[in-house]
């Protein structure tokens, strides 16, 4: 079976290429975005790649069908990342094959058309070893961007798209960020009481050189950061070396996104919060005081 | 024409609890409709009201799904009338059966100029749903969606995307994904609850539609997710600045702070 990686107008499928490689089948790049997006998705670890096109003004999503009729003539195993755009080339194909579609992968085995996915199930609570027949879809983290320099053959095909067309575009007020290859990260939570007092834990950031998370409340309902910067099952999936978590709980929706940290720090005034059990280094007490306390001794060391 | 909402009845895994041979005990748990799905049913209801369009909510579910507690919450949101699928088969449905089902409900309902849900389901945390059904029925797809307006079947659509916002123009029919601060779900009143049980549902089974449920993978093994164990360390913070002094030495030492 080949395996198909979908791309969606973002050279942010590294681990998608990695974990493809390691599978020993080829390894197919659909392409949707510009002719030098399909030059870096031609990478080591990528023996063909379909480019479908620029998509101009059409919404990445008008190329869906298209990418699924290629999978299509030959099924196979489908992987794809988180983002928007990535979902739904991923869904439409798993429709277009009749492939189940498996969210939360941790680890895949192939024994001939025999597929068996570790993956997580009910955000994370559970993991389950499922055994599959045939084409199958996977959303797996996409990772660092690829860089090309693989000897793959680029082939062109026409698409037709639908018709979603972009009429407009608003920079984010705010640059965006990449959260999953950040090393070093500080999350806050619903602890912190207004969002007026971000600016200690941006202190705390800077001191560490670390970029600023948080838990999903306080992007999604306070609005006092960025969608992006929100960490968690249906957020970012961080893998740095230190995760500093200030008040924030430790529900598992949040912790299942920050599991792949080296080292995690906890600040939480609850000395039972459930984050103390994920945490490899427990400061339990008020935010307020211990936050100031560490940028001053980071300051100093 | 009709604007319907795809909603899911279900239990927030945060009430699950998980024993260590990995069996999961949704027995605590209290079905609601999902979060996502209610703010989906919200901007179904401020569509349907500028546009005179019919508003109806199809559910795909085991027996739960088809109680009189289930529909009447469903309902009493704002739904018009609600179409529910409910089949012992589909308990453990994942995203492929759903959709399947989900398609053969829009079938048979016909005439659907719009189709909105949550963009994230509440029991698995998967964003996909949407998209495979849209797979299934052949029609566009857009998630992350804040806004919606419609004039026949020409739809304005704005949504968040990582470059930032995004405004779209498409023609129905399409499927939507509903952010989850797209707009404010109203807590349903009692006059809502009351009405609730006046308006129609209807309830068919997999037979009733001819749905056949493909085949979603053989489970073999279940665990209790175990995340990488932590030393659980606990410095004391009696004096805050001897306290992050330690931390600070601790992280240097573990290399948590190079480079
Ligand atoms: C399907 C689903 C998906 C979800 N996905 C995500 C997700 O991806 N990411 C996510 O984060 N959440 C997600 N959630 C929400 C999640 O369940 C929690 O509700 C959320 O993570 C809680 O955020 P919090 O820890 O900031 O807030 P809270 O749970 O309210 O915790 C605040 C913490 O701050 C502490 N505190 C208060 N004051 C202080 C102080 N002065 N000093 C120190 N500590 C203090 C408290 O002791 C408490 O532990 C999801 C939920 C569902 C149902």
């Amino acid at each position: 079976m080949k395996t198909y990686i979908l791309v969606a107008n973002d050279p942010g499928v590294g681990g998608l290429v990695e974990q493809a490689a390691t599978w020993g089948q080829p390894v197919v790049a659909v392409v949707v975005g510009s002719k030098d997006l399909t030059q870096v998705a031609a990478c080591p670890g990528v023996d063909e790649v379909i480019w479908l096109g620029d998509p101009g003004n059409h919404g990445i999503e008008a190329f869906a069908s298209s990418v699924a009729a290629i999978v299509a003539d030959d099924p196979g195993v489908v992987l794809a990342g988180r983002r928007p755009s990535e979902r739904v080339f991923l869904g439409t194909v798993a429709a277009s094959i009749m492939a189940p579609i498996i969210t939360g992968v941790q680890s895949v085995s192939f024994n001939n058309e025999t597929v068996v996915i570790k993956h997580g199930i009910y955000g994370g609570i559970a993991v389950a070893t499922t055994q599959f027949e045939g084409p199958i879809a996977m959303q797996i983290d996409g990772g660092a961007p690829v860089v090309g320099g693989g000897t793959a053959v680029i082939e062109t095909r026409s698409a037709t798209p639908t018709t979603i067309t972009v009429t407009s575009l608003t920079p984010p007020e705010v640059a965006s960020v990449d959260l999953d290859t950040a090393s070093r990260v500080v999350g806050v939570g619903r602890g912190l009481k207004r969002s007026e007092d971000l600016g200690l834990v941006e202190a705390l950031a800077t001191r560490l050189n670390a970029e600023i998370g948080c838990s999903r409340p306080l992007s999604e309902g306070l609005d006092w950061l960025p969608r992006d910067r929100y960490i968690g099952v249906s957020g970012a999936h961080i893998a740095p070396d230190l995760y500093i978590m200030i008040g924030i709980s430790g529900q598992l929706q949040h912790v299942s996104g920050c599991r792949a940290s080296k080292v995690i720090v906890s600040i939480n005034n609850d000395k039972d919060a459930l984050v103390t059990q994920d945490s490899d280094y427990i400061l339990t007490g008020d935010l307020y005081a211990l936050v100031p306390a560490l940028s001053a001794a980071l300051e100093k060391s | 024409m009709r604007i319907v909402v795809a909603y899911q009845w279900a239990c927030d895994p945060q009430e699950a609890l998980v024993s260590s041979d990995g069996k999961i005990d949704f027995s605590r748990a209290k079905p609601t409709i999902s979060d996502y799905d209610a703010v989906a049913i919200e901007m179904g209801c401020h569509l349907a009201e500028a546009t005179g369009a019919e508003l109806i909510g199809i559910s795909a579910g085991g027996e739960a799904v088809a109680t009189a507690i289930a529909t009447k919450a469903a309902l009493a949101r704002g739904l018009h009338e609600v179409f529910v699928v409910s089949d012992p088969g589909l308990d453990s449905a994942g995203t492929l059966a759903t959709a399947v089902t989900l398609k053969a409900a829009i079938d048979n309902l016909g005439d659907v100029g719009l189709l909105l849900t949550g963009d994230s389901s509440l029991d698995s945390g998967s964003k996909t749903l949407v998209a495979v059904l849209a797979g299934l029925l052949g029609w566009p797809c857009v998630t992350d969606v804040m806004k919606v307006t419609m004039d026949g079947d020409s739809l304005t659509i704005e949504r968040t995307i990582p470059e930032g916002i995004q405004g779209l123009h498409l023609h129905g029919p399409v499927l939507v994904g509903v952010t989850s601060d797209a707009v404010k779900a109203k807590v349903p009143g009692m006059k809502d609850v009351l009405s609730a049980g006046k308006k129609p549902a209807r309830v068919v089974s997999l037979l009733d539609l001819g749905v056949r449920l493909p085949g979603e993978g053989e489970i073999l093994s279940v665990e209790k997710m175990a995340g990488p164990s932590r030393q659980q360390i606990r410095i004391n913070t009696e004096d805050p600045a001897q306290a992050a002094a330690e931390l600070v030495s601790a992280l240097r030492a573990a290399g948590a702070l190079d480079a």
